[in-house]
């Protein structure tokens, strides 16, 4: 029949055409990730030979073992750094974020409705505006120039709280009164009736917290000022500006850094893109 | 056992317990610096000066009125600077904004039709890049636009054409009448970026029911009949969403600029949040600054309401 081949024929070209945008996209999508790999095996003559080279010619492992033993770069000082601020933070923002939550899901008293409405005001206030008081602020505590001036301006999420009230809403209030019956403090029933339901929301809101915490660049860059307090990314931009003839040096150090987040990326993948697109939250 | 009134009551106790010390922080770290900011701004404030006893107010660092804000307009060089950053990110934003979009909504229909174990291959692939560090972001792709041994240089040569003498630094560097380091700042933008709308439009696509693409099937509809009738008016609300959370973002375009070109060649990229950094940090001009940042921040705070007053519009399927 010829309008059922027509309809296979066009279906056909449809599909190719699909897999070719596709195909097109991805690598856009790969080729700085692969660039950046394979920039990192060059030598340093290699990287600014003219006319460039893609592939190096001789794959070498020397940027990193530069990197390694280069005395002003201990990278487990960074790495510690950097993870010390996204841990502290992720553990501050869960507790917080699960407790303020099952307070505005399961309890009442006075003035509940202001309080939530003052903390979701904190989502329309953005960091830009308030961060040169902050600053001040940090001055005064004598926070400036220290790892807790990354983490104590950070200590209350406002998009965290609504997440695990809305969850916490959906546990059935039989649970707690269950609870209450047996004798339970209110903190116990948190910590071990509804805390342990939570394990969903409080992933999400961790691995999100990890990331954003892991790439912040502009707060780090406003508070810390001390090479040995740096996070990596302050690393980073530190070292390429020392490096800028060497740019195989500077792309072997970005390696270093995308490494983690790509890693905590491939294991949690499906839960991040999945939270991302409903929630849209960045 | 104990009577319901005094069960109450402990509970009201524990809110209480919990709620305050939250309420005293917000205090502090948040709605103290909010006053802060906007009183700031009225001041000739620097911390390199003593200044008053309240807040290092008052004294050395005087009121002076509306003049941070009068001084915005002035000839003056910072004030030119900022200016520029102004219009700077405007073109940023609106040139981002239907690059972005032309990119995503067509990627995600694309997607969306695709067998579900590629759909989810693609969606993963195509979400990488916005997990990734910004400043590597904009070291990578530093690179790529090395004039010499760059790939994206080298890629125009390798097909015969001559690449532009600089991507980055060319301050006579313009295609149609944008400067070219702008241009490279937003590809770069557009490829960390574009994977947050891929992934919202891709669920809000899943979401149309299908009986509803059924029904236009049955009436006659073709492909893309479907498309402009039935899929693009619902998805409408997401279009807005997404539409204003990427003009958000791209107002407070920082970390790409600041590496990549550091506001140049001849401010032709610097964002407003460059200039309040500089005004803030460097030049220890935070009175200013804070004009600056409440500028700026009125500029969010007309999209946010816009995107408040929309996303309030019922729509029901």
């Amino acid at each position: 029949m010829v309008t059922q081949s027509r309809t296979n024929y066009s279906y056909l070209i449809g599909a190719v055409l699909r897999y070719v945008v596709l195909g097109i996209g991805l690598s856009v999508t790969l080729l700085p990730f692969v660039y950046v790999i394979l920039s990192s095996l060059k030598t340093p003559s290699e990287i600014i030979q003219i006319p460039p080279t893609l592939f190096p010619k001789v794959p070498t492992w020397q940027n990193y073992t530069t990197i390694f033993n280069d005395p002003k770069v201990p990278l487990g000082l960074f790495f510690f750094n950097s993870s010390f601020v996204a841990i502290a933070r992720v553990g501050v923002t869960l507790f917080t974020s699960s407790l303020a939550g099952y307070i505005f899901a399961r309890y009442e008293f006075g003035g509940k409705g202001l309080m939530f409405a003052v903390i979701m005001a904190q989502i329309m206030i953005p960091f830009q505006m308030i961060m040169i008081p902050l600053y001040l602020i940090l001055v005064k505590l004598q926070l400036i120039d220290t790892l807790w001036g990354l983490i104590i301006p950070a200590m209350i999420d406002a998009f965290g709280i609504f997440l695990m009230r809305q969850f916490i809403e959906g546990i059935p209030r039989e649970l707690i009164d269950a609870g209450r019956m047996d004798g339970a403090s209110e903190f116990q029933i948190y910590r071990s009736l509804i805390l342990p339901q939570l394990s969903a929301p409080l992933a999400t809101l961790g691995i999100f917290t990890f990331m954003a915490t892991w790439n912040d660049y502009l707060w780090p860059l406003i508070v810390i000022t001390t090479h040995e307090r740096r996070t990596l990314p302050l690393l980073l931009t530190w070292y390429s500006s020392n490096h800028g003839s060497q740019p195989s040096l500077t792309m072997a150090a970005s390696v270093i850094v995308l490494i983690p987040i790509v890693l905590i990326y491939i294991l949690f993948q499906r839960q991040i893109v999945a939270n991302a697109a409903t929630s849209g939250f960045k | 056992m104990a009577s319901p009134g005094s069960v109450r009551q402990t509970q009201r106790r524990f809110a209480f317990r919990v709620m305050t010390p939250i309420m005293i922080y917000l205090m502090i770290f948040s709605l103290l610096p909010l006053i802060w900011a906007v009183i700031l701004g009225f001041f000739d404030y620097s911390p390199a000066r003593v200044g008053g006893t309240l807040f290092g107010l008052g004294e050395s660092n005087p009121f002076i009125g509306i003049r941070n804000y009068v001084d915005l307009f002035s000839d003056s060089q910072p004030a030119t600077v900022f200016r520029k950053s102004v219009s700077n990110t405007f073109l940023f934003t609106f040139l981002i904004l239907p690059l972005n979009l032309a990119i995503t909504l067509p990627l995600a229909i694309i997607i969306e039709r695709s067998h579900t174990r590629v759909k989810g291959f693609f969606r993963a692939v195509y979400f990488l890049p916005t997990v990734t560090s910004a400043v590597a972001v904009a070291l990578i792709w530093g690179a790529i636009y090395n004039p010499q041994a760059g790939l994206l240089s080298e890629m125009i040569r390798s097909i015969g054409l001559t690449p532009p003498k600089a991507w980055l630094s060319d301050p006579q560097a313009f295609v149609m009448g944008i400067p070219l380091a702008m241009f490279a700042l937003i590809v770069a933008h557009l490829w960390q970026d574009f994977g947050y709308n891929l992934v919202i439009f891709i669920a809000a696509l899943q979401g149309i029911p299908q009986n509803l693409r059924d029904a236009a099937r049955v009436d006659g509809a073709n492909e893309q009949q479907m498309f402009w009738y039935v899929t693009l008016p619902l998805l409408q609300p997401t279009m807005l969403f997404v539409s204003v959370m990427t003009i958000l973002s791209s107002l407070q375009m920082f970390i790409l600029a600041q590496v990549m070109t550091r506001g140049g060649p001849r401010e032709q990229t610097q964002t407003i949040l460059m200039s309040i950094y500089q005004n803030a940090f460097r030049y220890q001009n935070m009175g200013w600054a804070a004009a600056m940042s409440f500028i700026l921040f009125g500029i969010i705070m007309v999209f946010t309401l816009l995107q408040f007053r929309f996303l309030r519009s019922d729509w029901e399927y």
